[in-house]
């Protein structure tokens, strides 16, 4: 302890004396080269961007013809996509399935991360690589199987799980309690156990901890591992091209059918195509960026996408 | 350090030797240290550990039933008493195209991943040190990795059709158009995109690594002279090594297990320049509804990705030991 501590107050002294000293010895690169690479790297993103943007505010007479400025503007795409691709309901079905595994994932990863973390049993360290190794099985593998365990299910109990939003939502959510999980046992190892050692001589039950001290804290992980379970359950296309039923299509699969079936139509409708893309992300784009602090730290704790 | 924080403080880390209060009957010998072993809740893991069960184990087991079986759509109704047959598929397996599609799924992952790397480092680089509009910068690097796979691929579907922009672009600088989604172009194709689609990945494990080198060392070179190149090959980048091999482990099972991509983007069937591992397993499956064969072909495409997998978990085994790791 007191040997401890000196020496983490110089570690924690010196950098900051010396980062605010000097700019220029942290340069990685002389600034010329510096500018091309930087703007080489954002033409290389940006460009494609700008032209969906642009596309989906043409007409799709005007993308058709090779415009990549739009000779007129117009949000017409916008409005006709609700009807053409029937996106109003296949985004509601995304945000039901993927907004409920993601509070579900969520809940469920706290109590268990906290018993993974907090007590030793057997079996512990067989469960953390476990849930490393799941988040890399593919889905194509587990894909048949699921389907065949729903459906002799769904028939044996007399219930349909097949083709409703409840089978994708028992998909999703398993296939997220690993990463949330993770997510969870990485946060809760760095929190300090004196709180829970003052409550359990309080008398407070394990229980009473959990809802009391560790939920409250866990609010940042909780927070990063519900966009992840989120992210999971919108971005799959395929559990949901299988397992879903026209009207409970989520936004992939409409978007996906949308796209396969236009190709056949006399006219193109690459602006629609382009407009329903951007309103499919939207909801993606718009988690990332109010959340973007937790992020960029909880994607490199569970770093599988 | 205030008289309020003592003897809670006081209470939680040290007292339970010294003090025979209330907390009597509490064994008082346990440090903080080692986990516990008393009052164990381990029913907590009840509701996580039937899910997981439920859905990721027990289908396993059934995935590597149906591979011994010869199931199709009239036996799948009856998928227990379905015919065995042994090892039958995985012979087949061999014949019916899986051979190709691991090497397609191989060389389309290794490669998307060797170019990813360097321009992923190289946008950390110039994002590490600070400038005004830098935030900007981060957020536009970001944009393809936010973006959803579906949605990627569908935006580029539209742009790579044979009347698309791509095309009418090539036209205009006079280089000709190509066919970009079918023939043995969509292979290249493929790789593109996921190269667009993928190297943010790369850029944030390598921001993180580039983060964890030290102010000194930084200083140290500066005092010595060292101009950039000589830093940053011979001081800087061996400490972005940890970090991006994992990156490209990691990186590299994505793009195995990438099925979005080409299913997206080509549709099912898809050409045969890339019928990666996962899009032959779901064609297999649910088109030409031969599932014995295609679980097979499941179970074969595991035991490829089980050994960087195998590698991964490795080397992650020391995080799980090292108290706060991250």
């Amino acid at each position: 302890m007191t040997t401890a501590t000196p020496t983490a107050a110089a570690a924690t002294g010196r950098p900051r004396k010396g980062r605010a000293g000097s700019e220029e010895a942290h340069r990685l690169m002389p600034t010329p080269l510096l500018a091309v690479l930087t703007t080489l790297l954002c033409l290389m993103v940006l460009i494609p961007v700008a032209y969906i943007v642009l596309a989906s505010l043409n007409s799709d007479a005007g993308v058709a013809s090779g415009e990549f400025w739009p000779s007129s503007f117009s949000a017409q795409s916008y409005t006709l996509i609700w009807s053409t691709v029937g996106l109003s309901k296949a985004l509601v079905n995304s945000l039901i399935v993927a907004g409920a595994v993601a509070i579900a994932s969520a809940l469920l990863a706290v109590p268990t991360a906290y018993v993974l973390v907090r007590y030793a049993f057997r079996g512990r360290v067989t469960i953390l690589r476990g849930l490393l190794g799941f988040q890399s099985i593919p889905g194509t593998l587990m894909l048949l199987p699921v389907f065949v365990l729903f459906s002799s299910l769904g028939s044996t109990l007399g219930i349909a799980i097949i083709g409703t939003l409840w089978g994708l939502f028992i998909a999703y959510l398993t296939f997220a309690m690993p990463f949330s999980t993770w997510v969870m046992v990485t946060y809760l190892r760095g929190l300090p156990r004196e709180l829970e050692e003052a409550a359990r001589i309080d008398g407070a039950s394990n229980v009473q901890i959990l809802a009391r001290i560790i939920f409250p804290l866990s609010g940042p992980a909780i927070v990063v591992s519900g966009i992840f379970a989120f992210l999971l359950g919108w971005n799959d296309v395929l559990f949901a091209s299988v397992m879903t039923r026209p009207d409970t299509h989520t936004a992939a699969v409409a978007l996906q059918v949308f796209g396969a079936s236009m190709e056949g139509g006399a006219i193109p409708v690459y602006s629609q195509m382009m407009a329903a893309a951007l309103v499919c992300a939207a909801p993606v784009v718009i988690l990332y960026f109010v959340f973007q602090r937790y992020l960029v730290g909880g994607l490199t704790a569970g770093s599988v996408k | 350090m205030s008289s309020a924080t003592a003897p809670e403080a006081g209470q939680g880390v040290a007292a339970p030797a010294a003090a025979p209060g209330p907390a009597g009957p509490r064994p008082a010998s346990k440090k903080v240290k080692p986990l516990s072993k008393r009052q164990r809740p381990l029913w907590m893991l009840i509701p996580g550990g039937v899910l997981m069960t439920f859905i990721i184990v027990i289908p396993f087991l059934i995935g590597v039933w149906i591979s011994l079986t010869d199931l199709d759509q009239y036996t799948l109704r009856r998928w227990l008493s379905a015919p065995f047959v042994g090892l039958a598929n995985y012979v087949e397996s061999l014949s019916a195209g899986l051979p190709a599609a691991i090497w397609i799924s191989l060389s389309f992952a290794i490669i998307s991943t060797i170019v990813t790397v360097p321009i992923g480092v190289a946008a950390a680089i110039v994002t590490q040190n600070k400038y005004k509009g830098r935030a900007l910068i981060r957020a536009i690097f970001l944009i393809p990795y936010v973006l959803p796979s579906f949605v990627v691929a569908t935006v580029w579907r539209t742009m790579l059709q044979p009347d698309g922009i791509v095309n009418i672009l090539l036209n205009k600088a006079g280089i000709g158009d190509q066919l970009w989604l079918s023939g043995s172009t969509a292979y290249w194709t493929l790789i593109l995109v996921e190269i667009w689609a993928a190297w943010p990945f790369i850029y944030l494990l390598a921001l993180s690594g580039l983060q964890s080198v030290d102010s000194e060392v930084h200083e140290a070179s500066a005092l010595d002279g060292a101009s950039w190149w000589p830093k940053l090959r011979y001081i800087v980048l061996p400490y972005l090594k940890g970090p991006l091999a994992l990156a490209f482990l990691l990186a590299t099972l994505n793009h195995i297990n990438n099925f979005t991509l080409p299913f997206v983007l080509f549709g099912a069937p898809a050409p045969e320049s890339v019928n990666v591992m996962p899009m032959i397993v779901y064609v297999t499956s649910f088109q030409s509804l031969r599932f014995g064969l295609s679980a097979a072909m499941a179970i074969v495409s595991l035991i490829i990705i089980a050994i960087p997998l195998f590698i991964y978990l490795r080397a992650v085994r020391l995080d799980v030991h090292e108290e706060g790791g991250k």
